[in-house]
């Protein structure tokens, strides 16, 4: 019991065991934050990934397969699958006025199905929130641009409206929003009136016949009806999105007539029309291993009853992912390895600050032994002592920690306001916040480390406490 | 005084050493003392010839080169090593020449602390009552029913004083070993101390009393005097 009693009045009556606690508080804070801000970092990346390429895709190389509808019904009927939707995959580039751009990964897709599969209508940046227009991600989903008469569902008028006397109305397009760079402001928004929409944008592709050869470069103009941002930088920067049937014609993967190679005659019948993926979303509750397994096996076993169908192979978000994914993590456990070794500073500091102390203590030391303390106690107390304030440094660095965490864009908000100083660029990072997430269990763990360096820290003063002979220690008045 | 006494505290030929590189300090050279209880004994001496070394042998807050310290007739350094530190706690209690009260804790918590010590944190609420109200009594006693609430350096010498020896009293200790209570003080308030040792011998309390005064060695029922290391007198 007089261990308690004069732990509670150590802790009350002196200065340097508070600051021992304030360093813990300080090292278990730091932790958390940077644990937290890489872990959402990661988190954000992981999420953005999949967000861009759904859960599972089946490809066969650039000439594509066919019977990818049968296919993706076929998968659709899985029980570990939620929706399949094919897409055909271009490269070429487009040309907006003079600028002429690289477009690496051109993907036709039908935005309804897309859809299903993963959240393409919330990846659209413009919306009735920055572009003051009803309906615009639900006309970009039909290809149409904001201001198309609804009732003219060609889009008649928007060719009208550029007076270029074409009879076909230009089909729409939808780029990614960085494929147009160094619009974006400092906190990461893009201005409205720097929006794309309704420009004419020429697109070029080079189709490719089943042997590998190359074709004539097919071009189109075409108008950008949205911009999409699906918050991976790598996407956003070399993703352009058409629609399915356009690029499939373009790419030469329609049902086009069978050519003789020699004579270039029509030989009758036509080609089966290819798709270059399939992109499959698991169902709900069925983890990315479970389905991709299921899909392998249907598509194995789909191709086997279908011999024009080669060189299908299937991967998931995270294959795909891997390389990006895992610098992040690895960057994310150097700098944890970093931060950990700084608070050994913190065990230090608890050191010295006790061995200060029973440096101090010394003849309240001998008293305690000559009125009946064991070694035992007298270890005891500064252990318990350092329990204590390594339990206070977890705690209250704990709590400021995950609340510094929680509001680290509404301080960055103030600190641009008051000092002009973004720690922060979303210029530079691309996610337009920092992540605000803190995994609780890792937060525990950190808070746990610190009562345990707290207890090493003062493992050595105590010792040396119980050491100390109580007749020496009485010497001093 | 008592007709049938007892032997309480007897010292067998002990003897102490204090080595200093290479010098050896031969300090006690076969001490024999027996302490009857309720006897209260000064032991006399010259500065450094040992007085303090043997109080602490007494004590068991110090162990002998050679000899025992027995009580009731058990040798208390061959007791296991938490029985030594319980017999500091119960059996003796130790009054200093320069007080040694914690500084951080009140008069009243420096006398409980004696008695918390030996009891968890679970047994202490079921003491608490009646040792906090015989610590006050103690306390009222010695003439510092006022002072509970003040820390030692809000306290006159004499006062601390008394507060230390109510700390070494608060386990009803068998034998209370005081050295040089007086030291520090001033003659008046040293008599005042050695009164409340004699009231307190009065009632039935054992004391080993170190000095190296007379006249402070004459309120005792027997002296003894420390010399080149062997109790004569
Ligand atoms: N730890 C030690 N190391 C070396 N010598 C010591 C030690 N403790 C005591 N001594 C020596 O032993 C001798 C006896 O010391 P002790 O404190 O018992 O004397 P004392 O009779 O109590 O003296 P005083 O009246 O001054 O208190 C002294 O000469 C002292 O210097
Ligand atoms: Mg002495």
């Amino acid at each position: 019991m007089y261990k308690v009693l004069l732990i509670s009045k150590y802790l009350r009556r002196k200065l340097a065991p508070l600051f021992a606690a304030v360093a813990v508080t300080i090292c278990t804070a730091m932790v958390i934050i940077v644990i937290s801000v890489m872990g959402g970092f990661l988190q954000t990346m992981r999420d953005a990934a999949r967000r861009g390429t759904g859960d599972i895709t089946i490809e066969a190389g650039w000439t594509g397969f066919p019977h990818y509808a049968e296919l993706a019904q076929t998968l659709e009927q899985l029980p570990e699958v939620h929706a399949a939707t094919p897409v055909i995959v271009g490269a070429g580039m487009v040309k907006l006025g003079d600028h002429v751009q690289v477009a690496p990964v051109v993907l036709g897709v039908d935005p309804a199905d897309l859809n299903k599969v993963l959240p393409f209508q919330s990846t659209l940046y413009w919306g009735e929130e920055n572009m003051s227009l009803p309906q615009v991600r639900q006309r970009a989903m039909q290809w149409q641009l904001p201001w198309d008469d609804p009732a003219d569902a060609d889009g008649s008028q928007a060719s009208e409206a550029n007076g270029n006397g074409k009879t076909t109305p230009p089909r729409g397009i939808m780029p990614g929003i960085e494929v147009y760079p160094k619009r974006r402001d400092k906190g990461g928004q893009y201005a409205s009136w720097q929006s794309l929409i309704g420009a004419r944008m020429n697109l070029t592709v080079v189709p490719v016949t089943q042997a590998g050869g190359m074709l004539e470069p097919e071009t189109r103009e075409l108008v950008v009806v949205n911009e999409i941002k699906s918050g991976l930088y790598d996407v956003d920067k070399s993703h352009i999105f058409v629609p399915f049937d356009l690029l499939q014609e373009m790419m030469g993967m329609g049902a086009d007539e069978v050519i003789d190679p020699e004579t270039g005659e029509p030989v009758g019948g036509r080609h089966e029309p290819r798709a270059s993926r399939i992109l499959v979303r698991a169902a709900p509750g069925v983890d990315l291993e479970t389905a991709h397994e299921a899909v392998r096996k249907a598509t194995a076993r789909f191709a086997a009853n279908h011999p024009d169908m080669t060189g299908l192979y299937t991967y998931t978000w995270e294959d795909q992912h891997r390389d990006l994914l895992n610098a992040v993590r690895n960057e994310k456990g150097l700098i944890t390895v970093l931060f950990t070794i700084i608070s050994v500073v913190a065990v230090v500091m608890v050191a010295t600050i006790f061995y200060m102390i029973v440096l101090e203590k010394t003849r309240d030391i001998g008293v305690l032994r000559a009125i009946g303390a064991s070694r035992m106690g007298i270890a005891n107390i500064f252990l318990g002592y350092g329990l204590v304030i390594g339990l206070l440094g977890a705690i209250l660095g704990t709590a400021l920690g995950v609340t510094f965490v929680y509001n680290l864009n509404e301080l960055q908000d103030l600190l641009d306001a008051w000092f002009g100083w973004r720690m922060w660029s979303a210029e530079t990072y691309y996610f337009d916040e920092i992540p605000e997430h803190v995994d609780y269990a890792e937060a525990a763990l950190i808070a746990f480390g610190a009562v345990v360096s707290s207890l090493a820290g003062a493992l050595i003063p105590a010792a040396l406490a119980a050491q100390l002979d109580p007749v020496e220690s009485l010497r001093y008045e | 005084m008592t007709t049938t006494t007892t032997t309480i505290l007897r010292t067998t030929s002990l003897h102490k050493h204090y080595r200093l590189g290479d010098q050896d300090l031969h300090v006690l050279r076969g001490v024999d003392l027996a302490v009857e209880a309720g006897e209260w004994v000064a032991i006399l001496g010259a500065s450094g010839s040992g007085k303090s070394t043997l109080l602490h042998l007494l004590g068991g807050l110090d162990r002998p080169d050679a000899g025992q310290v027995r009580f009731n007739g058990d040798n208390i350094f061959s007791l296991g090593g938490s029985r030594i530190d319980q017999y500091r706690n119960r059996y003796v209690g130790f009054v200093f020449q320069f007080y040694h009260l914690l500084p951080e804790l009140t008069a009243l918590e420096n006398v409980l602390i004696s008695a918390m010590m030996g009891r968890s944190v679970f047994g202490w609420p079921g003491v608490r009552k009646s040792v906090r109200q015989r610590a006050v009594q103690l306390l009222t006693q010695m003439g510092l029913g006022e002072r509970l609430r003040h820390r030692p350096n809000k306290l006159s010498g004499g006062e601390r004083q008394r507060v230390a020896i109510a700390r070494a009293l608060i386990n009803e200790p068998r034998v209370l070993l005081a050295d040089e209570p007086t030291g520090n003080l001033d003659a008046d308030t040293g008599r005042q101390i050695l009164a409340l040792l004699a009231d307190l011998h009065k009632a039935g309390q054992t004391i080993v009393m170190v000095t190296h005064d007379q006249r402070i060695a004459d309120y005792a029922d027997r002296c003894l005097t420390l010399e080149r290391g062997k109790l004569v007198g």
